[in-house]
């Protein structure tokens, strides 16, 4: 999927908000199915979606949705919705009148059967006639997709649709995304939980500070997200001699002796673990704990990051 | 027009809800207050209907209250976000202007030209036919309070502040220097509102402009609402990243 036949285009697309840069130089092409917009709290993940969503204007770069130009054309909102990820709805509508609002706006036919059949997809009909003030952030979070899909578009942009919702909220929420990219929709949605990108996504862009970490498959970066050097203490009851067994090892770059515990760098996550207790075993000494010391979802992002 | 129509109904809906449009029933009581004080007194010496609704209807309380609505209308929606369940629909960005312009002028004028009729009759000396010179001024004040909400729905779009020098501009400009600087009463929402009264009932009021105020006023409530509408095209929706 490559230039203006790509549902949602970015083309070394940069923004800046005075001296901070937001987003730096971010490419990437998407077409039909479930993407996942993988980053850290900050990283710019709500600049790419705005900047899509044609609510922000790219500093530098082309940003195209359907093949339009988002910036300053409002003609493409028939082909995109979008969930943002602030919970305002006026709290007086109920939940009816807001997705019956969003049909007449984008001057459907039928307003009311469409925003029907929207609140059906997010299963709300059971409460579409209460306040949205009364609801809870889980039913506010679907009636604003149902607000954003009743114009059936074939773009869906959703800025962390996960945040607030209990686990059976998310699985009827992972379920709904799914059969809307069955259907043929592009979607792309914001995540700073890698679990929830590996659940739906068919396909994840990782951004960190600005930058674009890592593209692609799912599978091809959790590879390389566990593949990548890792650093674990270790305790055990001989950590000297466990030290001396472990760099015979070729996956172990270092080890050091300090403040009571074993520290070891090795080349990839999985070689390690998988071999850890076969050469404590062999050395004839008892592990007490393994732990990776680096294995927050920042470390994974800044890896990321520096490999590119 | 569906777009309009619907922009329209839940702005009002939504401004009608708040305790502001409460606080503003008594800023628009106030001139009401005035009038059934001078009448209590017993009206000591002749009052000029004119001059008391100039200074308190046209000079204070029609700017406050249109500043309030203006800035409220279309300003604090895109302040708390529900605003962009309306930017991200296609529909022109002059037909969300003039939604929020004509709601918020209409609740302005909705409030203050009863007020100064009711306040203009209670201060007219006794004998005296004030529905003329009264009525006058309340069509001002009603093509007022239009262009009051168009300059501040406006100032809403273009700054976050709007409230705040919203606020500075009808007290310092239209209270103040706008009187005072010669020439620039051209340029004076107050004058224009002065004008149109004057223009309907020579009687009721004086002012500079004369009856090139509604030539003024109509160029200014086109050229507010146009460079609302392009600022609003380029409104940028800031995200928590």
């Amino acid at each position: 999927m490559t230039g203006p036949t790509a549902a949602l285009a970015l083309d070394r697309v940069s923004r800046w908000y005075g001296n901070v840069v937001a987003v730096n130089d971010v490419s990437f092409a998407l077409g039909p199915g479930i993407t996942g917009l993988l980053g850290p709290n900050g990283a710019g993940k709500t600049t790419i979606l705005h900047m899509l969503a044609g609510l922000l204007r790219p500093s530098a770069g082309r940003v195209a949705v359907g093949g339009q130009v988002a910036w300053r054309n409002p003609a493409v909102y028939r082909e995109v919705g979008l969930v943002p990820e602030r919970e305002a709805v006026h709290a007086f509508l109920t939940g009816r009148a807001f997705v019956e609002m969003a049909a007449r706006l984008q001057r459907l036919p039928d307003p009311r059967a469409a925003a029907a059949k929207a609140i059906a997809t997010v299963d709300l009909e059971a409460v579409a006639d209460r306040a949205v003030g009364t609801y809870s952030k889980g039913m506010r979070q679907r009636v604003k997709i149902a607000g954003a899909l009743v114009h059936e578009p074939p773009i869906l942009l959703l800025d962390e649709p996960f945040n607030g919702m209990d686990p059976r909220q998310r699985l009827h929420m992972i379920g709904l995304l799914r059969s809307m990219a069955d259907a043929g929709r592009a979607i792309l949605f914001s995540s700073h939980i890698l679990e929830e990108v590996e659940r739906l996504a068919d396909g994840i862009l990782v951004i960190h500070a600005g930058r674009l970490a890592a593209a692609g498959d799912f599978r091809e970066i959790r590879r390389l997200m566990t593949d990548r050097p890792h650093t674990f203490t270790v305790r055990s009851s001989d950590d000297r001699r466990l030290a001396a067994a472990f760099m015979a090892q070729p996956a172990v770059f270092g080890t050091d002796l300090r403040d009571g515990h074993l520290t070891v760098r090795v080349a990839e996550f999985r070689g390690f673990t998988q071999a850890v207790a076969r050469v404590a075993r062999g050395a004839g000494v008892s592990l007490f704990e393994v732990a990776p010391t680096d294995d927050s979802l920042e470390s994974v992002f800044a890896y990321l990051v520096n490999r590119r | 027009m569906t777009a309009f129509v619907e922009i329209a109904m839940v702005t009002l809906r939504a401004m009608l809800g708040r305790r502001r449009t409460l606080l503003m029933l008594l800023l628009a009581a106030i001139p009401i207050v005035v009038g059934l004080l001078i009448r209590a007194n017993g009206r000591p010496g002749p009052v000029d209907v004119g001059a008391v609704l100039d200074g308190i209807v046209i000079r204070v309380v029609l700017p406050l209250v249109a500043l309030v609505f203006g800035t409220a209308a279309l300003g604090s929606e895109l302040e708390d976000g529900t605003a962009v369940h309306i930017l991200t629909k296609p529909i022109r960005r002059s037909t969300i202007v003039l939604a929020k312009v004509a709601v918020a002028g209409s609740l302005t004028a909705a409030m203050l030209v009863p007020s100064t009729l009711l306040a203009g009759v209670l201060i007219a000396r006794p004998g005296s036919d004030p529905i003329p010179a009264t009525t006058a001024i309340a069509v001002g004040v009603l093509v007022g309070s239009l262009l009051y909400a168009a300059i501040f729905v406006t100032l809403s779009i273009v700054t976050s502040r709007g409230l705040l020098l919203g606020l500075g501009y009808a007290l310092i400009w239209e209270g103040i220097l706008a009187g005072l600087l010669p020439g620039s009463q051209v340029f004076s929402v107050r004058e224009y509102v002065r004008g149109i009264a004057e223009t309907l009932e020579p009687s009721s009021i004086e002012s500079i402009v004369g009856s090139s105020a509604i030539a003024y006023a109509a160029i200014a409530l086109v050229a507010t609402s146009v460079i609302a509408s392009l600022r609003l095209a380029v409104y940028e929706v800031r995200g928590s990243d």
